[in-house]
């Protein structure tokens, strides 16, 4: 496979959990699949499939017990999980805000590395938050108190402010209301475009993973079963489990006509 | 300690007292307000259990070998922690062997830096000073330790996303879990502090009033009691520290991983 650069390379990844009552569970079964540069790359799947499980494999929050994951070539087991977690920005299914304000919030990766934080009105700061469609007039405002859109925002915002490479997004929408979730979907394309970045995103949102992405992948039972260009993913589907998933309702929702 | 010779009480004298127990248990049956048996058991077993820890302190402070009474401190220590295991419902990983070497060293370090480089004991492990110090040193600690290990596992529950977001953000373990650990520090303190704040005003210390009662002078018996309010809280410092600090860890993996619980 010499196409164009894999950003992150998931080579036949094995993970089994241990279940209440005792048994193992195989959650992901020899899964693989590449995310190339400066792409979007969507997994689409039923819950229980194993993709928010895949998310934290990739920056390291757990390890596989099978398989390897490269980022740009390297081994992540290799990299110290410090330095890839900064270098592997993870935006997880509901965010969560720090106490205080979202100036706060967006300085807090800078502490907890013990860095100096960007200042409120530094370029940095400033051009996150354009990117992510953030009033710079909320910065004072308790994050707390802002709407699951605002927060969602705030924690890209965070996510980004430490110039990752590569950005994994769990659910992103799950939490959302329809426009809300086109909205956030709209900056998602944005900032890939504009920030050359690779985003992987996990989601059961067909309609929201068609749109953005560039690459699409269906995820069931621990592998992923198809994949391609989402046009061609969802209009001709291949395997019985895909066509089932997108019969269902709810996943690729009432497309206005 | 001079001062004049101490008002034994004869066992006449301990039934005269007794006695008061039996007319407050009458007046209760009399009256119909119940309570008297559990006053009556109650005051038994006192009487039976104080009368064997004397005989055992007796026995005790007669003893001449460092060995034995390293022993019973070791005993001593090893109740407790098991005290601490019995009212800490959410234990941390490796609880026992982190309490346990915390205590030991915590309160092993504060009694003897208090019998020795303070008082300097002679010998240094006379039993009559360093079982009673070591007693209440430890007693306080365990307090301490209990609500750093019950507090630690609940905020490592609550704030698990807290932790993780940390975590996903590039902080180390140590950094990701400051708060849960400052938490849990505050609530080992609080007691301590408020003794501290409340002493003399709002109670007089039991230690204290004893020596007072047994003839020490008060401005002896205050100094004491200052003295060992200061050890009890370094030592409930030190333990409840040493707790967090290996406590932390034990929720993590070397590659700054929260683990699962258990």
């Amino acid at each position: 496979m010499n196409e164009p650069q894999a950003a992150l390379s998931i080579e036949t990844v094995h993970k089994s959990r241990r279940a209440p009552d005792g048994r193992t569970v195989e959650i992901l079964c020899g899964l693989s699949l590449d995310a190339h540069a400066a792409e979007l790359t969507a997994i689409v799947g039923p819950s229980g499939g194993g993709k928010s499980t895949l998310v934290r494999l990739l920056n390291r929050l757990e390890e596989p017990d099978g398989g390897r994951i490269l980022l740009f070539g390297e081994a992540i087991a290799g990299l110290d999980p410090l330095v890839l977690r900064r270098r592997i920005g993870l935006v997880p299914q509901k965010p969560f805000m720090f106490e205080g304000s979202v100036l706060d919030n967006l300085q807090r990766p800078f502490h907890l590395r013990e860095e100096p934080p960007p200042a409120a009105d530094s370029e940095t700061l400033q051009s996150v938050l354009a990117l992510c469609r953030l009033d710079p007039e909320l910065l004072s405002r308790a994050a707390r108190s802002l709407s699951l859109g605002q927060q969602q925002r705030v924690a890209l915002a965070r996510s980004l402010s430490t110039g990752p490479e590569v950005l994994l997004l769990d659910e992103p929408t799950s939490a959302l209301d329809r426009p809300t979730a086109d909205r956030l979907a709209a900056t998602l394309r944005e900032i890939c475009r504009s920030r050359r970045l690779t985003i992987l995103m996990v989601t059961h949102d067909l309609r929201l993973a068609g749109r953005v992405a560039d690459h699409l992948a269906y995820l069931e039972a621990g592998v992923i079963l198809e994949e391609g260009r989402p046009e061609e993913l969802l209009n001709h589907p291949r395997t019985e489990q895909l066509r089932r998933f997108l019969a269902e309702p709810g996943t690729s929702e009432e497309e206005p006509a | 300690m001079n001062a004049r010779a101490i008002l034994d009480l004869s066992l006449p004298d301990l039934a005269l007292v007794y006695g008061l127990i039996l007319l407050v248990a009458a007046l209760a049956r009399l009256r119909g307000i119940g309570q008297e048996r559990d006053l009556l058991w109650s005051s038994l077993r006192m009487v039976v259990q104080l009368l064997a820890v004397g005989y055992v302190l007796h026995f005790v402070f007669a003893l001449e070998s460092a060995a034995s009474v390293l022993l019973i401190l070791a005993v001593m220590t090893a109740f407790s922690v098991q005290a601490v295991a019995g009212r800490v419902k959410h234990r941390m990983p490796r609880f026992y062997r982190i309490v346990g070497s915390s205590m030991l060293v915590g309160c092993g370090g504060a009694t003897f830096f208090f019998c020795n480089a303070v008082i300097g004991l002679d010998p240094w492990y006379d039993p009559r000073y360093l079982i009673p110090l070591a007693g209440m040193i430890i007693g306080n600690s365990m307090t301490g330790a209990a609500l750093a290990a019950e507090r630690l596992a609940a905020e490592m529950r609550e704030r698990r996303e807290e932790v993780e977001t940390a975590l996903c953000l590039g902080a180390t373990a140590r950094a990701a879990s400051r708060e849960a650990v400052r938490s849990a520090y505050r609530a080992a303190l609080i007691p301590s502090i408020n003794a501290m704040a409340a002493m003399g005003l709002v109670f007089l210390p039991g230690m204290m009033t004893g020596q007072i009662l047994s003839g020490t002078e008060p401005i002896t018996a205050v100094k004491y009691q200052i003295a060992v309010m200061c050890v009890i809280t370094g030592s409930v410092a030190v333990t409840s520290f040493l707790i967090l600090l290996q406590g932390y860890r034990a929720y993590f993996t070397p590659a700054h991983q929260f683990r699962e619980e258990g």
